[in-house]
């Protein structure tokens, strides 16, 4: 197959990259020259389109792609050289195959929707062009990640939507809680990254080993190396093993797998947008994309596999009784995605990674569905985000309803619907496998699915069904103006660094017109724009169907045709699979329904105390996540002091000073030198010069020899 | 008069110039050091262009005799390792001189040592004989000194003293160190000479420490030691905190002073002692990955802008120092480019603190918060600068600080000189630390509400602040997206580094033979003149315990090719 074929697929990363600098670069500027409105309109439509015509050339690549053989389908387009030693060459290079393309149209369909969403739910804001330039350079790295043909360059996407990220989750920067979300979002994932550097490290190690097998230098990309990878790899099955704990730590980190997930539910902070594209639809799957792009590896480690369904199994158990105590809806839909991230990794561990990869998509479609959802609400809600101030909403909330409905059902797993086919790939991968670990795992799983339909249930009930409770709230009156901090000195200033004091006033004034808005008790909801909700019917159309066109092994038989793959370890079909958890899943909806379509209940209010013990458990992460913190912060503080505060002052120079004291002494005695130890070295170092050039001139006569 | 020695003493002449321009007419003093470093800039670029890449040698020679009698030249010359070190410090020279425009005290004697400063640290770059190394090592530590003495802040007397002695203390031996090693030249060669190049040809031919093998440790470390002092490597590094904490604004150069320390190990401690350095290399390397840690852990709870930059250089020297002391392909070049890297990331804050603490008189993170509200493009810059710091790709620091990693945990994996990967595993974890306290120091900046008064009122950079601060950060996504400008001139004499100290007697590299050729790709020595010269380098890769494995098998088969 042609390179040349693929020669556009560059532009699929190029042209988010020109929409980020248009943005970064003249957004600002256009919305001063056109006024707000045109200038956002024109901001944002920019911003839609360098997300659509990547995803227009995706599935013209993706045609393309379609038409060759099943065994023939991958090929590299190298753009540039990047790191370019002898002893290494990792080039900007983009590999084409059924698993990039895949991804590519899930981030940049799902992602160009939810540009478009954005344009609505951003449109007040002030900082409205800065938003789009990291919305789009997200999607460059995440099209560098999924595109990249060799491990660094992955890496380099991996590390740049861990940026993107955490400039997003710190959006709205007045709030430092906010910027405290976005450290420990880069910092957890940094963890995560240090396993990735360290596989890494040794899958180089690996493959340089017989660098005559690789005579380009290209020893970390995917296309050449795969079947000197895979013989590798059977050559050394320790290494192996640990180069795929080590690089499954990495996954951990950024798909939020227990105990790297805690960045996840405190990175809700950021915009709604920002949490349906980066931390539900796209970049939190990396860690699966990961798996799967380096499938050989982590199918050649059998204990790899069980630890990584091990792990996947806990995490989805662990954050769906999580997602029990939460009361914020965006913090269950968070513990929801660390859930079904859970899944997914069972189905790698089971060596279903075409399951995984399509949970991976089709929970792109509802979990974004839902989130944009949420969005609606929020928005419709002035802002506020706790669920028992919600109640009755679908009355006013029409089309956001029934979408969400939709997405509530798919994830629920309901027949039919897009969750039910991929959650049974990954049960059936995982239930019919005869390694204990795995087997256990499944079930957990499908108990999990149980608990899913569940709490899902619980999120629509409390916030469509039942009374209106915002109109119980307490009227707040308007918020009081903060007093402006005080006076400002009239200090000199020749450099011309500070506004006069007549700007900072004017200043004041604009802040202060931007206020808070409260949720009132006389709050009507209004249906959000176009804008908004077109996303929502986009999305909930797949969110339905993606399972009739992608499942019974379609996706399978893309990513990974039996011809070209050595087959994969099969599992046993396990026959009662669907009715099972297709029951399970009517079983939990209908079961939240009841519950919870009544209105709130009264152990679930505004008085936790009354709450079940275990519920108020749930609420509290099980204490994981406060220990954690508490931890680290204070042991590393005390570490951190004590090297800087004792040891650097006392032990260090402590040791220097009595060097220095204990030649000054020395002097003392010997040279009965007054002046402490300066002079002294000074004086040794002349007489120590003098007698060596001394020495010098004498051997270059003397001939001596030392 | 040569290129090299031009650039190198075009400061001193503008130096020479200023010091004839009355002390009151102080717009021209500035505006001729600016121009100064500027033309010093574009002359160095000058090198740039007339450096072959790919040749391992010293190139641009002049030779002056200085001191016959003692085989002293002046001997000058730029080799793939030291080229980008030249270009560095005439950037850094730019800026320095640049932001210096706000100093007001004293500004003609300011601006004289700063460009007398430059001159040292070129000098120390280009110099080849070793006596001149030593003479311009030295001669920065007078206005460094007098730099923080003068123009330093509130500690500033006991930071310059300490600067002083510390620094000159360190490097005593080192010359006791070069007059041996230029004695054994003559016992070996018949000839004394104090020429880098002529001691490095006894090394290589193994007549140089045959008739002292007992020696050679000791002359390692005289060099090491005032390498690792000045670089600062653990337990040395108590000098920089004070030194840069007290340093003036205009003092950006230091980060270069530091980087004549880590450019010394590569110079010296690799090249002439390749029967010491597989006994000192897990010594040396277990000081660097301390640092590393130790750095990281005392910047996170620092409370001073400044100190927090002095911790965290000591956790990138240790990078730096690792990769060059791994001895592997891939670390030393690490090594070389994070010495350029670190330069120029280093450069970039400190222009920033400075420009900020110009602003405010302060240096306490705690005094700041909202910057990002109050000066959005100052902080964009801040932010670019943040990530080199924590090393992330796409900027410089991933490349030179992977590569350098990537190396040592070669070289672990293959238990050179005793290594393990814990070296690489641990120094890695370094990698997390930069994140927190970057990322703190980046939070009490510029996040939150700007509610001091005195920040309420700051104005965002002048534009020409925001050019002079694109120097520097353009250079941060420059050597991060396309680090093949910095890395092709450094390959050959990388390689030839690292094969002077790992390969047996007659098989190294000689940097005066003028007829050998190094090829990097198929990593060969041959000899043009005579019999080629039958060798067997040191590979790119250390195998390991790697089981042997087909790399062709099954490479027809359908699957991922083309």
């Amino acid at each position: 197959m042609e390179a040349s074929d693929f020669s556009y697929v560059p532009w699929i990363v190029f042209t988010p990259l020109f929409g980020f600098l248009f943005q970064a670069i003249l957004g600002k500027f256009l919305i001063d020259r056109l006024g707000v409105s045109n200038g956002r309109r024109l901001c944002g439509l920019v911003a839609v389109l360098a997300v659509l015509v990547p995803f227009l050339l995706g599935i013209a690549a993706t045609m393309r792609l379609a038409g060759y053989g099943p065994g023939a389908r991958g090929t590299m387009v190298t753009v540039a050289p990047w790191i370019d030693l002898a002893s290494l060459k990792a080039p900007f290079e983009f590999f084409v195959d059924p698993l990039s393309m895949t991804m590519v149209l899930v981030v940049t369909g799902v992602g160009c929707l939810i540009h478009l969403y954005a344009t609505g739910y951003m449109a007040d804001d002030a900082d409205y062009p800065r938003f789009f330039t990291y919305m789009n350079l997200f999607i460059v790295a995440m099209l560098l990640l999924v595109l990249a043909g060799n491990l660094l360059l992955l890496f380099v996407g991996w590390e740049g939507v861990g940026l993107c990220s955490y400039l997003l989750i710190g959006f709205w920067y007045r709030d430092h809680a906010n910027a405290k979300a976005a450290n420990k979002a880069f910092i957890f994932n940094r963890v995560g990254d240090f396993g990735f550097i360290l596989g890494l490290f040794l899958l180089f190690c690996l493959m340089a080993s017989n660098a005559g097998a690789v005579p380009d230098g290209r020893f970390l990309s995917f296309d050449l190396n795969s079947f000197q990878l895979v013989n590798a790899l059977a050559a050394n099955p320790g290494y192996t093993t640990a180069i795929a704990l080590l690089l499954f730590v990495g996954a951990c980190g950024k798909s939020a797998q227990f105990p790297l997930y805690s960045w996840l539910p405190d990175a809700m902070a950021g915009p709604t947008p920002v949490s349906a594209l980066i931390h539900a639809a796209t970049m939190v799957t990396a860690g699966v994309f990961l798996l799967n792009r380096l499938y050989p590896v982590f199918l050649a480690s059998s204990v790899a596999g069980s630890v990584i369904a091990a792990v996947g199994a806990f995490t989805a158990l662990f954050a769906a009784l999580i997602a029990f105590g939460q009361t914020d809806i965006k913090k269950v839909l968070a513990f929801s995605t660390v859930s079904q991230l859970g899944f997914m990794f069972v189905a790698c561990g089971a060596g279903s990674f075409s399951a995984g990869m399509f949970h991976v998509v089709t929970h792109a479609f509802f979990k974004a569905l839902l989130f944009l959802g949420a969005g609606a609400v929020i928005h419709a809600m002035a802002h506020n985000q706790d669920m028992r101030n919600y109640g009755g909403l679908r009355k006013y909330l029409k089309i956001t309803f029934w979408t969400m409905m939709v997405g509530f059902f798919a994830i629920a797993g309901f027949p039919y619907l897009a969750g039910f086919f991929s959650k049974e790939e990954i049960l059936g991968a995982a239930i019919g496998q005869t390694d204990a670990v795995i087997h256990i795992a499944g079930f957990v799983a499908l108990f999990t699915a149980f608990l899913t339909a569940v709490y899902m249930a619980r999120l629509s009930g409390l916030t469509f069904f039942g009374a209106e409770r915002w109109r119980e709230l307490p009227a707040t009156t308007a918020h009081a103006a903060e007093p402006p901090p005080a006076a400002l000195g009239e200090e000199p200033d020749p450099n011309a660094f500070y506004f006069p004091p007549a700007q900072v006033a004017e200043r004041d004034a604009l802040a202060a017109h931007a206020e808070h808005q409260e949720l009132q008790p006389d709050h009507k909801p209004h249906e959000v724009p176009v804008s908004m909700f077109l996303p929502l019917i986009l999305l909930a159309i797949p969110s339905a169907i993606a399972g009739f066109l992608l499942g019974k092994g379609k996706l399978e038989v893309w990513l990974y045709p039996p011809m070209a793959v050595p087959k994969l370890p099969g599992a046993n079909d396990v026959p009662w699979l669907p009715w099972v958890s297709g029951g399970a899943a009517v079983l939990g909806i209908v079961y939240g329904l009841i519950v919870y379509t009544k209105g709130l209940p009264t152990d679930q209010g505004w008085n936790m105390s009354k709450w079940n013990p275990l519920r108020r458990l749930a609420a509290d992460q099980f204490h994981y996540d406060a220990e954690l913190m508490t931890g680290m912060s204070v042991g590393g503080r005390t570490v951190g002091l004590a090297l800087a505060k004792g040891v650097d002052p006392f032990l260090i120079d402590g040791a220097v000073n009595a060097t220095g004291y204990a030649a000054g002494a020395m002097g003392l005695i010997l040279r009965k030198l007054q002046s402490g130890y300066v002079r002294f070295y000074a004086l040794i170092m002349l007489l120590g010069v003098l007698a060596i050039v001394g020495y010098l001139l004498f051997a270059s006569h003397g001939g001596a020899n030392l | 008069m040569g290129i090299l020695s031009l650039v190198t003493f075009a400061p001193l002449i503008g130096a020479l110039i200023l010091s004839l321009v009355p002390a009151e007419h102080v717009k021209a003093i500035k505006a001729l050091a600016v121009a100064t470093a500027v033309a010093t800039l574009a002359l160095s670029l000058l090198i740039y262009f007339q450096f072959r890449a790919g040749d391992f040698h010293f190139q641009l020679l002049e030779s002056v005799p200085w001191i016959p009698s003692l085989g002293i030249r002046y001997l000058v010359g730029v080799d793939g390792i030291s080229l980008w070190m030249i270009l560095m410090t005439a950037v850094l020279g730019v800026v320095a001189t640049g932001v210096s425009v706000y100093e007001t005290k004293r500004v003609k004697a300011f601006m004289i040592l700063l460009l007398l400063l430059e001159t040292t640290m070129l000098g120390t770059f280009v110099a080849v004989d070793m006596i001149l190394f030593y003479a311009f090592f030295e001669a920065a530590l007078l206005p460094i000194a007098l730099l923080i003495w003068v123009w330093g802040d509130e500690g500033r007397k006991k930071a310059a003293v300490r600067v002083f002695i510390y620094l000159f203390a360190g490097s005593i031996l080192m010359l006791v160190g070069m007059i041996v090693l230029a004695q054994l030249t003559r016992n070996a060669t018949g000839r004394l000479s104090f020429s880098l190049i002529d001691v490095q040809a006894a090394v290589a031919h193994g007549g140089l420490w045959a008739g002292a093998l007992n020696l050679e440790a000791w002359v390692f470390w005289a060099f090491a030691l005032a390498f690792l002092i000045k670089s600062p490597a653990f337990p040395f590094h108590t000098w920089l905190v004070d030194s840069y904490t007290q340093a003036p604004t205009g003092a950006v150069i230091l980060g270069v002073l530091v980087k004549t320390g880590t450019y010394g190990l590569l110079r010296f401690c690799l090249t002439l002692f390749p029967d010491t350095l597989p006994h000192a290399t897990p010594i040396i390397m277990t000081l660097a990955v301390i640092g590393i840690l130790y750095g990281g852990a005392a910047a996170a709870v620092q409370l001073d802008v400044k100190r927090l930059i002095a911790f965290s250089s000591l956790a990138h020297v240790g990078f730096i120092v690792l990769g060059a002391f791994s001895m592997s392909y891939n670390g030393l070049l690490g090594a070389a480019l994070g010495g350029v890297n670190h330069g120029v990331a280093t450069g970039a804050l400190f222009l920033l603190i400075g420009l900020l603490y110009l602003r405010r008189r302060s240096r306490g993170i705690n005094e700041f918060g909202g910057l990002k509200a109050q000066m959005p493009v100052f902080a964009a810059l801040f932010l670019i600068s943040t990530l080199a710091a924590v090393g992330l790709p796409g900027t410089n620091a991933f490349v030179g600080e992977f590569l350098a990693l990537l190396g040592t945990f070669e070289s672990g994996f293959a238990h050179i000189s005793g290594l393990s990967v814990a070296y690489a595993a641990l120094a890695a974890a370094g990698v997390i630390l930069a994140a927190v306290y970057m990322l703190i120091l980046f939070q009490r900046l510029f996040y939150g509400e700007p509610r001091l008064p005195a920040v309420r009122r700051l104005r965002d950079l002048k534009p020409w602040e925001v050019a002079l601060a694109l120097v520097p950060t353009s250079l941060i996504l420059w050597g991060g997206l396309y680090p093949s400008t910095f890395t092709r001139p450094m390959e050959a004499s990388v390689n030839a580094t690292r094969m002077m100290g790992m390969n047996a007697v007659d098989q190294r590299p000689v940097w005066g033979d003028p007829n050998q050729r190094l090829d990097a790709r198929l990593n060969l020595l041959t000899s043009e003149a005579g019999p080629s010269i039958q060798v067997s380098p040191a590979a790119l890769h250390v195998a390991g315990p790697i089981a042997a494995f087909s790399g062709t098998s099954r490479a027809d088969d359908a699957g991922g090719g083309e």
